[in-house]
């Protein structure tokens, strides 16, 4: 269902106060609009929104337009467009505070299967310590598109067969540890 | 004066002038390859010979050694002389049957074709062998001139020949070119005599894109409009030789003994007018300026469209081509906080010329990649429009990247310069043959040096601080110093015109006044109390006190002092007080505001 034009008002609100609070997020405001973030992006072609039309729904209280699209899933953190823009605004963490605050209130569009890598690879993390590809692989395609992963399998045997994918996965040594890390962090993302 | 007759003709030729001389004042053509004013006369081409008569004899002599004496009756076209120059021309084009100057000038003496047999074959030195008539001008000038003595004759006869010291290539020679300057025939091939290439000069006014000599007018309208001569590449200031330039200058006005004077003079006002420095391209690399050929400076591509120019106003890429595409691209380096955050003003105004020219001189498609076009001003917005009218692209979107990596067909060989156009919201990659950089303006690299020596401030940037930005505009805190121009902040002609005009009626009206006013508060240093450490001295932001090493003591310049009371604060001895502002009368103020 489309949200209210208040609805995203407030949420687009909410969401600016988040990037006021990444460091020099504030800068935001002095965007110009020179389109030097958008002409710098490898991955711009892609996108259905450039950064530079980012910022300015972020500014206009428009979001939901950059809900719908694949925009931020597809930022290759690569920092071109942090290094380059002329009002010095951190761009890449801004992309990285929408793609969190985006999942977090499963704001995002649910076919976008950069998400849904997202999520499995972190709880990869969560439960291994580390990347499985094979697993990975494996929900991704069944999560997004089956047929296309059927598609993959001889590439897939290629690469068994030269060793660079593996059945089964080991979980890392002291996994504790790193569980517990990742459960601080999330207790201090929550009091925020 | 010497009376001679030249033929026919009643000549006053002047003591110790040669007969070549005498008759080139006169006007009478002597036909000669190997006179030039900066060497000896020498007598080796032979070719200004003449008939003298003397005493009822004639004979025949080369009119450049020939020393005028009084009397004397000289014909330079009688049938003996016209047949020598014959016979001459004849033996040289034996010599040198291809070389076009030699060929030319047997020619004009009526000899098509040389009797005589060709020398054998030599190996060729430095000089092309097909050329050399072996007048040794070029080992002159090198050796007598320059005074370095790089090249000389080798062998006798028919095998004479010009050559490096044994034949090796020289490591003496400073490529000054001075040898093939002089050659008559032009047959000296530099590489051979060291394999390097004469050192162009970069024309500093011209950007570089043209050369220079070591002595050059600084830029057409110099003032005082007079040359100067750069040490560093001066022949004389190298070797101790040359002077080719003094013995050139009729007025007798090039003088190398001159040096540089530092002057003093007493003013009563200084208006500071330093003017702006064009901003660094080479920060911006992902411009590609200097390692794309065709990506321009604004500076550099004003040069080249100027009627005075490298290339006298043609506008041509470097390999010499007429451009089909430009692209001019706005705000490089200002409203950037990684370079000049400010606005630079005039680089709308330039670029929005750059493209009106280019568009008028070459028809090309200008593309114009700016965030806002800022055309504040009389007659400037309608200028904007015009441009709209004449068919200018324009892109709303910084230019961001410039390359020659081709993606299509239609890059191949181009500069490809991409931008997102933010109107339409896609990125596009505009295939050029130019590239503009439209620079900003920043203050000059010894401003700080500048303001400390005024004691004038900086502000945003570093440009000078006006005292008020608008009640005060061409004034500063220090009595008696303005400023005007791009130097107070980046501003364009017409700006800067009136602002000039505004600091001379300024300074003008400060001194015609013919008297300072005083500030009714001022510092004032009490003798007897002040130990001399000098501390108020330093402590002085208007540079009013000085310390006198007579008495020993600092004291106070009051037509300078702007009663600001620094002195009296860090005095330690309580010497430096403020006058009308003592502790007495504030105490007193105070007694009486608090009594009934």
């Amino acid at each position: 269902m489309p949200m209210s034009a208040t609805e995203v008002r407030d949420l687009s609100k909410e969401f600016l106060e988040h990037v006021y609070a990444i460091p020099e997020g504030e800068k935001i405001n002095q965007c110009i609009q020179c389109g030097t973030c958008s002409a710098s992006c490898p991955s711009a072609e892609a996108m259905e929104y450039g950064p530079r039309e980012i910022i300015a729904a972020l500014r206009a209280g428009m979001l939901d337009r950059m809900f719908e699209s694949n925009t931020v899933w597809l930022c290759a953190s690569c920092y071109l467009c942090t290094v380059r823009c002329p009002a010095g605004i951190p761009f890449t963490d801004v992309m990285y505070e929408l793609k969190r605050l985006g999942v977090k209130k499963g704001l995002y569009a649910k076919g976008t299967p950069n998400a849904v890598m997202a999520r499995i690879f972190v709880d990869s993390v969560q439960r291994y310590g580390r990347n499985a590809e094979m697993r990975l692989i494996r929900l991704f395609f069944m999560k997004t598109n089956p047929l296309k992963g059927v598609g993959m399998v001889p590439l897939g045997l290629k690469l068994l067969k030269k060793k660079r994918l593996k059945f089964g996965v080991k979980k890392i040594k002291g996994i504790e540890g790193l569980r517990k890390m990742l459960a601080a962090v999330e207790e201090e993302e929550a009091q925020r | 004066m010497v009376k001679i007759t030249i033929d026919g003709r009643k000549i006053d030729a002047r003591e110790g002038q040669t007969v070549l001389q005498a008759a080139k004042e006169a006007g009478i053509d002597i036909p000669t390859l190997c006179h030039h004013e900066s060497l000896d006369p020498y007598g080796a081409c032979r070719f200004c010979t003449v008939e003298v008569k003397s005493r009822g004899k004639t004979k025949l002599v080369t009119s450049c050694t020939l020393p005028v004496a009084e009397g004397q009756e000289i014909r330079t076209r009688s049938e003996k002389v016209k047949k020598t120059r014959k016979i001459l021309a004849e033996l040289m084009l034996a010599r040198c049957p291809n070389s076009t100057v030699i060929r030319d000038l047997a020619r004009k003496v009526g000899v098509n074709r040389s009797r005589f047999r060709r020398p054998p074959e030599d190996l060729a030195t430095i000089t092309d062998q097909e050329g050399c008539i072996l007048c040794g001008m070029c080992v002159r000038i090198c050796d007598d001139v320059m005074q370095v003595g790089a090249i000389g004759f080798e062998g006798r006869g028919v095998r004479r020949k010009v050559t490096n010291p044994f034949r090796e290539p020289s490591d003496t020679c400073l490529v000054c070119g001075a040898c093939s300057s002089v050659c008559p025939t032009r047959a000296i091939e530099h590489s051979r005599i060291r394999p390097q290439k004469p050192e162009v000069i970069p024309f500093e006014f011209e950007e570089g894109m043209s050369g220079r000599k070591p002595i050059y007018m600084e830029f057409a309208q110099a003032v005082p409009k007079v040359p100067v001569i750069d040490e560093d590449t001066c022949m004389h200031f190298r070797t101790g030789g040359c002077k080719v330039c003094e013995d050139n200058c009729s007025a007798e006005a090039i003088d190398h003994e001159m040096e540089e004077k530092i002057e003093e003079i007493e003013v009563g006002t200084i208006i500071v007018a330093t003017g702006f420095k064009l901003y660094e391209a080479e920060k911006l690399s992902r411009y590609g300026y200097k390692a794309y050929p065709d990506v321009y400076t604004s500076l550099e591509f004003e040069r080249l469209c100027h009627a005075s120019g490298p290339t006298m106003g043609k506008i041509q890429t470097r390999a010499g081509k007429k451009p089909e595409a430009v692209a001019i691209l706005h705000c490089i380096g200002s409203r950037d906080e990684n370079h000049l955050e400010y606005c630079s003003r005039v680089c709308c105004m330039y670029s929005l010329k750059f493209a009106h020219l280019v568009r008028e001189k070459t028809g090309a498609e200008v593309y114009n990649f700016y965030i806002d076009i800022r055309s504040p001003g009389k007659g400037y917005e309608e200028f904007y429009k015009r441009l709209l009218k004449e068919g200018v692209h324009f892109i709303r979107g910084k230019g961001t990247e410039v390359t020659d990596v081709w993606e299509t067909e239609e890059e191949k060989g181009k500069l490809v310069v991409i931008s997102e156009d933010t109107l339409l919201g896609v990125r596009r990659r505009v295939p050029v043959d130019m590239v503009i950089l439209s620079l900003g303006l920043r203050p000059q690299d010894d401003a700080d040096q500048v303001s400390h020596l005024f004691s004038i401030g900086c502000a945003q940037g570093g440009f000078f601080l006006e005292k008020h930005p608008k009640l005060a505009p061409v004034d500063t805190p220090s009595d008696g110093i303005y400023i005007a121009g791009a130097c107070q902040g980046p501003k364009d002609i017409p700006d800067t015109v009136a602002q000039g005009a505004a600091a001379a009626a300024s300074a003008l009206s400060l001194m015609d006044k013919g008297k300072v006013v005083l500030e009714p508060v001022r510092a004032k240093i009490d003798e007897e109390k002040c130990c001399g450490c000098k501390l108020c001295v330093a402590n002085c932001p208007y540079q009013a006190i000085d310390y006198n090493e007579e008495k020993k003591v600092s004291m106070v310049h009051p037509e300078l002092c702007k009663g600001c009371g620094t002195c009296a604060a860090g005095c330690p001895s309580g010497a430096a007080t403020q006058e009308n502002f003592e502790d007495v009368q504030i105490f007193a103020e105070i007694e009486g505001a608090l009594a009934e």
